[in-house]
């Protein structure tokens, strides 16, 4: 070898002895599998090309957020107003970060709900927050269904944010990823996943139930049976015949061999409507306690959708365990987030019906 | 162009790369996806070949960068960047298939800025088909091919697509578009 | 005639304002004829002359040849025992005056406003000004009241119900809400009884429906809805009956009519009650009928051909949480909608009652969980029965019983038409095609209310006439079939 230039001085980079051909390969592949949802409202119609083209697209956003600058500018110049009806900060904020993270104009408002009854019908709302220029529009609201409502007046895309007990599709998207990246062998086919409290509440516990045995992995719901009601129906019926999950209120009989425990938030109005005794009870007979948690496979995940209740769902020394995943769906989120805002802001404004059929 | 005349034009570039840099020091080669990384490896071992030395390669996924959204409904797929190394100060060469309007080359352009401040940025291209919307122009080119607007160019690498060659063809503008369904 | 001639409606041109002028002259030929009052269907001519029926023939043998039931039905005029006129209070929503007209456009030539207006039917000055308002509309369709059971509806003090009998209500509601307490339901069947007058409950233990929202059932679950037991209809229907028990003793002419029975479970205890001899009554809807909650989930199918399971086999059409489909007592799974089918096939039911509640927009264009209940239906519910006579569920002749003959007896002798077509009398009659299809869209809807599950799907039967008491009251735009 004979340089034809003298040596310039390069500072000495830990990537020098690394290896020249990258990891990242042109291998062959489908070039457009076509996203076609104008908003993602729940994650029951999504098929299983919809879930694989989230994730990855949500591995190409993980990169961008380990950049020195995690900012790209693929939504530069385009407006995306979050509407939350719910007080949230970490939601809320989440999908600020993800927006901004695309470039997008970010209008961000915390309604609350006495907007409504001072008059301003959720309608009005949409309808003034279009005209001050939302192109797209991430919504939260305490009332199942309103996102639907919203998709069918607004002119732009609709990302939920979740709504009442209906759906969290962001929540559920992000908790699919998260076990698909710490799983063994990246999938949950087959994969024994327990969601374990507030069922009958839950928005996260739904739209989970929808996503996970999309996946093919096999859902355990468990809690006390006053926060199970109904699900037995649907888990006997199939909703969807191929989708079926089991429903417990066994502790035992959930926690043994899982893959994944996820624990879901217990609110305090469950006992002022009578469904529970105490939360102290509660904690006592189905807290994830590590003591529970050993009955779970050694490397199960240990999940929670946020913001926990330390001591009464989840001890808070599972919590912060080597088996915690809790802050990687923090940032897993932000991704996921920016992925389906980078989606939806392909499909060209006011084409399609409402997304549901 | 034959796959021997592919061969050759990497070689050629291969060394006209080292050329004008007036040696390795401070190159880098990146890869514009997709087949922009196999041909950035294929230069890299030319160099590693008459030279002696492993240039660092990465490869970059401009889908991000691109200035218009109504193609992430019919190409959503996003391939992958991978810069396992620092830019500034450094010389990169980008390196891509075709070279049409120039548009690819700018979004790289902006990506890159957004990973550091290299000293130089240089293109090399394997094919050159004319009809440039804005003012780029590459430092190293395997073969002109005047083409017309009717027509498609389109590279095949044997890693991405099992054989070397160039095909042109005639098709009409543009491809299907992904109708929403809400 | 000659045989396989068409039925022919023959009435001179119209002049001036159509609605409410006497029909002069109206000869309906080769028609089928179905008088559920005679217990007699078939081929049939009829002739009106000066707003009487002059001659009703029953045609036989190769004079019937070519008339059959595909064709223009003639049938006495449809009494709709539950409807709501928001006049006086919610003009915004209906007045008398659309109301009728809505009515009339739907076959009806007789209805039963509701008290829970704003002031409430519970006083004689109320009755009136409604009275002076259906005058005023011109309308010839008979409208009758139902008082309130307890003052301003609130369930504490019982209304005078002596004073709103000799004000001529056909009984007493609180509808929109149960008598919710025990005591007064006992008291105001007791005393109403003394009049012969029955109190209509609407079946509902509130305490187990505090929010609810949709069907407890499949459906409330994964939509993520808060559930609306059937329990609470059921122990509702069955504590009105336990009373019912009691309150005969005293008052044998005492009668209970429970309106809108939408379980299974209900439907049952009154057929039980019926052959045990207990003096009640009740009333189904065309929408407990037609639907299942399955509407809910964006499913858009009959609910004898729903499953239950919308998302198992891919009934999902529309999307979900429609607030056109948000009703009380919700819209339920379909072994209910199908008891409601058995009970009217088996006379459970007596009547079908639309419980035509008609809304603004405002009041429906909200979230699911905030939209107020009630579908505007008193035009489609000749439709939605036909449609189960298609589908081989019900005959025509129950169908037009219970829109007729089955809700005379519960009125008694209070309304004027209590006989059907009979020679000499004012002619009380409806007019439809059961081949024409009609598309009910906010321009063909006549009341105010849109809020209709069936906006934009097309329902057989379309009305092309409807007589009250002699006079015109609804004529189809002529030579138009696509719009009613």
């Amino acid at each position: 070898m004979n340089p034809a230039a003298p040596d310039v001085a390069r500072e000495p980079t830990a990537t020098e002895a690394a290896p020249a051909i990258p990891a990242v390969d042109a291998a062959p592949e489908p070039q457009s599998i076509p996203w076609r949802h104008r908003h993602v409202l729940d994650v029951d119609v999504l098929t299983a090309d919809d879930l694989d083209l989230v994730m990855r697209t949500t591995d190409a956003m993980r990169e961008v957020l380990e950049r020195p600058i995690a900012k790209v500018p693929a939504l530069r110049g385009r407006n995306v107003t979050i509407l939350f009806y719910e007080a949230s900060t970490r939601t809320r904020v989440s999908f600020e970060v993800a927006a901004k993270n695309l470039s997008a104009d970010v209008v961000n408002i915390a309604a609350s709900t006495s907007s409504v009854t001072k008059g301003e019908s959720l309608v009005d709302t949409i309808r003034t927050v279009e005209a001050l220029g939302a192109q797209m529009l991430v919504m939260r609201h305490s009332v199942s269904g309103a996102p639907y409502l919203a998709a069918e007046v607004f002119g732009g895309s609709v990302l939920n944010g979740g709504d009442g007990w209906h759906a969290h599709p962001t929540q559920a998207l992000l908790d699919l990823y998260t076990m698909r990246q710490e799983l063994p062998g990246g999938s949950v086919e087959g994969r024994k996943v327990v969601i374990l409290g507030d069922v009958l509440h839950s928005r996260v516990a739904r739209s989970n139930i929808w996503s996970l045995t999309a996946a093919g992995a096999d859902v355990w719901l468990c809690g006390p049976s006053t926060l199970l009601r109904g699900f037995e129906a649907w888990a006997a019926r199939g909703a969807a015949a191929s989708r079926r999950f089991h429903v417990t209120s066994s502790i035992d009989d959930a926690l043994r061999d899982a893959d994944v425990v996820m624990a879901l938030r217990i609110q305090r109005e469950r006992m002022a409507s009578g469904l529970l005794p105490s939360l102290r009870e509660y904690a006592a007979r189905f807290g994830l306690t590590r003591q529970r948690l050993a009955a779970a496979k050694p490397d199960a995940l240990v999940m929670h959708p946020g913001p926990m209740n330390e001591g009464v769902e989840i001890a808070p020394d599972v919590a912060v365990s080597a088996q915690s995943r809790i802050t990687d769906q923090v940032t897993n989120g932000v991704a996921v987030r920016m992925a389906l805002l980078y989606l939806l802001a392909g499909v060209a404004e006011g084409r399609g019906t409402v997304d549901g059929r | 162009m034959t796959p021997d005349e592919i061969r050759r034009a990497t070689i050629r570039m291969s060394h006209e790369i080292v050329e004008k840099q007036a040696g390795t020091a401070g190159l880098v080669l990146i890869g514009i996806q997709r087949r922009g990384v196999p041909l950035a490896r294929r230069i890299a071992a030319g160099i590693l070949e008459h030279e002696g030395v492993e240039v660092p390669v990465g490869a970059l996924d401009i889908t991000f960068y691109r200035d218009d959204l109504s193609l992430i409904a019919q190409q959503p797929v996003v391939k992958g960047t991978e810069l396992p190394f620092d830019l500034n100060g450094r010389t990169v060469v980008l390196v891509d298939d075709v070279l049409y309007t120039g548009r690819t080359i700018r979004a790289a352009m902006d990506a890159l800025v957004d990973f550091g401040r290299p000293q130089a940025i240089r293109l090399a291209v394997l094919v050159d088909r004319g009809h440039r919307e804005l003012p780029i122009r590459a430092d190293h080119v395997g073969k002109n091919v005047p083409t017309s607007r009717e027509e498609q160019v389109q590279v095949q690498l044997e890693e991405t697509d099992g054989t070397d060659g160039v095909v042109i063809s005639r098709v009409p503008e543009p491809a299907v578009t992904a109708e929403p369904v809400g | 005639m000659a045989a396989d001639a068409p039925a022919t409606v023959s009435a001179p041109p119209a002049t001036g304002s159509d609605v409410g002028r006497t029909v002069a002259e109206l000869d309906l030929s080769r028609v089928w004829l179905v008088d559920p009052f005679a217990g007699r269907e078939g081929a049939a001519d009829l002739v009106v002359r000066g707003g009487r029926v002059q001659a009703v023939t029953w045609l036989d043998g190769p004079d019937a040849d070519g008339v059959d039931p595909d064709g223009v039905i003639v049938a006495p005029g449809f009494i709709d025992l539950h409807v709501h006129l928001r006049e006086p209070g919610n003009e915004d929503a209906e007045t008398v005056a659309s109301g009728l007209a809505a009515a009339a456009h739907g076959g009806f030539t007789t209805v039963c406003a509701m008290p829970n207006t704003d002031p409430a039917l519970d006083d004689p000055g109320v009755l009136a000004r409604v009275r002076a308002a259906a005058a005023t509309s011109g309308s010839p369709v008979e409208l009758l009241l139902y008082g309130a059971v307890t003052m301003g509806r609130d369930g504490d003090r019982l209304a005078a119900l002596g004073e709103l009998a000799d004000a001529g209500v056909v009984g007493f509601s609180d509808d929109g809400a149960p008598v919710g307490s025990a005591t007064i339901l006992r008291n105001a069947l007791m005393y109403a009884g003394m009049a012969g007058l029955p109190i209509v409950d609407h079946a509902e233990d509130s305490t187990a429906t505090e929010g609810a929202e949709a069907n407890d059932g499949l459906v409330a679950t994964v939509l993520g809805l808060r559930g609306w037991p059937a329990a609470a209809e059921i122990s509702a229907v069955a504590r009105d009956l336990a009373i019912l028990v009691d309150v005969v003793r005293d008052v044998p002419a005492a009668r209970l009519h429970l309106t809108h029975l939408s379980t299974a479970g209900a439907l049952d205890l009154v057929r039980r009650a019926k052959a045990a001899g207990l003096p009640v009554t009740c009333d189904v809807t065309p929408h407990h009928l037609g639907l299942t909650d399955e509407w809910l989930a964006g499913a858009r199918r009959w609910a004898w051909d729903a499953s239950g399971d919308p998302w198992g086999d891919g009934a999902i059409e529309s999307a979900p949480y429609s607030t056109t489909v948000r009703v009380n007592p919700p819209l339920r799974a379909p072994q209910d909608a199908a008891a409601v089918l058995t009970a009217l096939a088996d006379g459970t039911a007596d009547a079908l009652a639309t419980d035509h509640a008609p809304h603004t927009e405002v009041d429906k264009a909200v979230e699911f969980g905030l939209a107020a209940n009630g579908i505007s239906g008193v035009e489609t519910a000749l439709g939605v029965l036909l449609a189960a006579v298609d589908a081989g569920r019900l005959s025509l002749g129950r169908a037009i019983a219970a829109l007729t003959s089955g809700p005379a007896i519960i009125l008694g002798g209070r309304s004027r038409r209590a006989t059907g077509l009979v020679e000499g009398a004012p002619a009380d009659l409806v007019v439809f095609d059961r081949s024409d299809r009609w598309t009910p869209t906010a321009e063909t809807i006549r009341s105010r209310g849109k809020n209709s599950p069936w906006l934009g799907r097309p329902l057989a039967g379309r009305v092309l006439l409807t007589v009250a008491d002699g006079r015109v009251a609804y004529e189809a735009p002529e030579g138009d079939s696509a719009q009613a």
